[in-house]
């Protein structure tokens, strides 16, 4: 009887014990925090992270334009727009000088840190103020079909043969403007002429931040007398003055154009998707060209971020930390073709066989360096805008390409000076 | 003081006709609408014009008094100043076209007899659309490749085949002007047809039994008895066509070719994070609409004056 008793006693206690050890899992349960992401996200990852945690996410999704007006507001006023954001590279410099951002240097394990190389593009003064979770960095993407009925076998490694690959596209009628290049004033006509820039074996600006763009003979001058060129050649469409990046993107999908310039390997997804692509099947990936053939590359890195006025930071450093863990970044490779930020996922993916033309993907990954050396700079959107504006001046025929030129050397050093 | 000199003075302080408790009653009712205007209106154009003399910058630590250097800065600016000639030749144009347009869309719809009420239900609609909506049908309409303009054009033998509409700085002011012009004639037209409505017909009796013709009667007696319809449908105009952003911003995005005055706003506090030199730019638009408005205003106080 005793020994009947003893045991019930223990079983209940045991039963007793069971919700407080699952608290201790959940040491967070019960709390709910706010997720402001681009559109396009996993409709699982609120409820994968609930089921995980406990913690209650309210996953609120706008186009990456708006996000960034959404948490300037938020953040002057000193209301969080949510408890984690979106952070783009490109507003590092910005953020951080506002000091708007939680530092996660002594929040993110060392290893983790070293997992990620992007990481190093969100931190200022030694402040991590996002961690990396989707992975973007420019490669050259085609239509295999199209290259296949023109005869070519393989993909061009300089931007002579580029130039080549598309004229022949041309002349056999297979697309009316073989490249798709973004030149309305928008970001994407930015970075892509950045990338073009360094194929034509330029920099943006020196050690000092001095212009390094205004000669006939820098890269990037060439880079924009190459659209010019390319745009009087009937290379380029003309109406590329209105198109954004997405919107060549959609084109190189609509089966319109054979080479996608500015683009990441994180598309490739939306190319092979038959709901979205009428190409599926046809995407094939190569290095980006250069005038001298040595390929070159540089990240866009998006990341997560905790604004400082959050008043939930350790359920949000949850959130963070499993949306960038090596597990989830695998399986949102696998749900939304995002780009894995950890080398370790990135590594395990291409084992799998799941990345397309990943031999060429991986390589290019290596020549990845950062836009800026000295890190992103504070009047980073000014010199964009004058970077887009010009060109789509230039584009149009509205002034020259030294013109150009001169106006981005003299908008940055108005910005410099502000 | 006799008394009979007292009592009808309390009587009449007790109705209220000495106008002490009709004041009362006045500033109470009038109280929601000031509060409103002083919180919402006065307040903010206030701290606004404030700041704009402080350096407001959440990168830089502080917000010092700088006075009217923003301003100086802003008179040097090359990109502003070339957002404010597109701002001019938008309101030019914006305005001429819906005033013209609306006043003859009202006397078209004036002269539908029974129909007139479904003909306005049908040309105000582009007023009751949101400027983004109206932006989006026009970018289709305008699109090289497949637009329903290129399409008529090509169909009616002119060489339209993909004309790109924004490729060339004036085309592309018009074609975006015109995309204004279509949502806020509308409002023109039915400010102009109320102006219409309320002119006696035995005025136009009277002038055909004198024998004047129809253009006479236009000139002689519709045109002086709208003046002052006419005259607020000029200030909506340009004041909408001073705060014009929507269809800019879709259609050409931030293109400086194209870019008015608030998307240069809107670039320096939002993009630049600039906020009280955006601010001191947007008290100037402020300042120039009421200005260019004001000679209308006037205009109707005389006319009303007058009438």
């Amino acid at each position: 009887m005793n020994k009947l008793l003893r045991t019930t006693v223990a079983l209940a206690a045991l039963a007793l014990a069971m919700p407080a050890l699952a608290d201790d899992a959940k040491p967070l349960a019960g709390q709910s925090i706010t997720v402001l992401l681009p559109s396009g996200q996993s409709p699982n990852i609120a409820s994968d992270f609930e089921k995980e945690t406990g913690i209650k996410v309210d996953l609120q999704m706008l186009s990456w334009d708006d996000i960034r007006p959404k948490l300037i507001t938020g953040l002057i006023a000193g209301t969080p727009p949510a408890d984690v954001t979106e952070f783009d590279w490109s507003w590092t410099g910005q953020f951080g000088a506002a000091g708007w951002y939680e530092d996660l240097t002594p929040l993110i394990d060392a290893e983790s840190i070293k997992d990620m190389p992007t990481a190093s593009i969100f931190t200022v003064d030694g402040k991590l103020l996002g961690v990396p979770y989707a992975n973007d960095f420019r490669i050259l993407i085609a239509n295999k079909d199209h290259l296949a009925k023109a005869g070519i076998t393989k993909m061009p490694t300089t931007i002579d043969e580029l130039i080549a690959d598309a004229k022949l596209i041309k002349e056999k009628g297979i697309a009316e403007y073989p490249l798709g290049v973004p030149l309305s004033p928008s970001e994407g006509t930015s970075t892509l002429w950045y990338l073009m820039t360094f194929a034509f074996g330029g920099d943006l600006f020196d050690k000092d931040w001095k212009p390094l763009f205004t000669s006939p003979d820098s890269g990037g001058y060439k880079a924009l007398q190459f659209y010019v060129d390319m745009l009087k050649a009937g290379l380029i469409d003309p109406a590329s003055t209105g198109l954004k990046d997405s919107d060549v993107h959609q084109m190189f999908m609509d089966g319109k154009v054979t080479f996608d310039l500015g683009v990441g390997p994180g598309w490739v997804g939306a190319f092979e998707d038959k709901t979205k692509s009428k190409i599926a099947g046809s995407t094939t990936l190569g290095l980006v060209p250069t005038e001298s053939g040595k390929t070159v590359s540089y990240g866009l890195p998006e990341a997560l971020g905790i604004p400082a006025a959050s008043e939930k930071k350790e359920a949000a450093l949850a959130f963070v930390k499993w949306m960038t863990s090596k597990d989830e970044q695998i399986k949102l490779a696998a749900e939304q073709g995002l780009l894995a930020t950890r080398t370790s996922a990135f590594e395990e993916l291409n084992k799998q066989g799941k990345i397309l033309d990943g031999d060429v993907v991986i390589e290019q990954a290596g020549t990845v360096g950062p836009l800026f050396k000295q890190g992103t700079p504070t009047w980073y959107p000014q010199f964009s805008s004058a970077v887009n504006n010009a060109i789509n001046q230039a584009a149009k025929g509205e002034i020259s390409v030294a013109d150009a030129m001169k106006s981005i050397a003299d908008e940055t050093a108005k910005a410099q000076q502000q | 003081m006799s008394l009979s000199a007292v009592l009808p003075a309390r009587r009449s302080r007790e109705k209220g006709i000495d106008g002490t408790a009709d004041a009362l009653l006045g500033l109470l009712l009038a109280a929601p609408i000031v509060i409103a205007m002083v919180a919402l209106v006065l307040f903010p154009v206030a701290s606004t014009l404030w700041d704009s003399l402080h350096r407001v910058n959440p990168m830089q630590a502080g917000t010092p008094f700088i006075g009217l250097q923003h301003y100086q800065d802003l008179l040097k600016d090359p990109i502003v100043n070339e957002a404010w000639r597109n701002t001019f030749i938008y309101v030019v144009i914006c305005v001429v076209l819906e005033t013209a347009g609306g006043i003859g869309a009202a006397l078209l719809i004036n002269q539908a007899g029974r129909w007139r009420r479904f003909v306005l239900a049908a040309v105000i609609l582009p007023w009751a659309l949101p400027g983004v909506v109206n932006a989006v049908v026009w970018q289709w309409i305008y699109n090289p490749a497949f637009g329903l303009l290129n399409g008529l054009l090509v169909a009616a033998g002119l060489d339209f085949e993909k004309y790109v509409w924004f490729n060339d700085r004036t085309v592309a002011l018009f074609a975006v002007s015109l995309v204004h012009v279509w949502r806020m004639l509308p409002l023109t037209a039915v400010i102009v047809l109320a102006a219409l409505q309320s002119i006696p017909a035995d005025l136009y009796e009277a002038a055909r039994i004198d024998g004047a013709s129809r253009p006479k009667m236009f000139t002689n007696i519709t045109l002086p008895l709208i003046r002052g319809g006419v005259a607020i449908a000029m200030t909506q105009s340009t004041v909408a066509a001073f705060n014009f952003f929507d269809e800019a911003w879709i259609l050409t995005g931030s293109s400086r070719g194209t870019r008015p005055i608030l998307v240069q706003v809107y670039l320096e506090a939002f993009q630049n994070l600039h906020f009280s030199y955006g601010m001191a730019l947007s008290v100037l638009v402020m300042f120039a609409s009421l200005a260019v408005s004001l000679v209308y205003v006037l205009r109707v106080q005389r006319v009303t004056r007058l009438d």
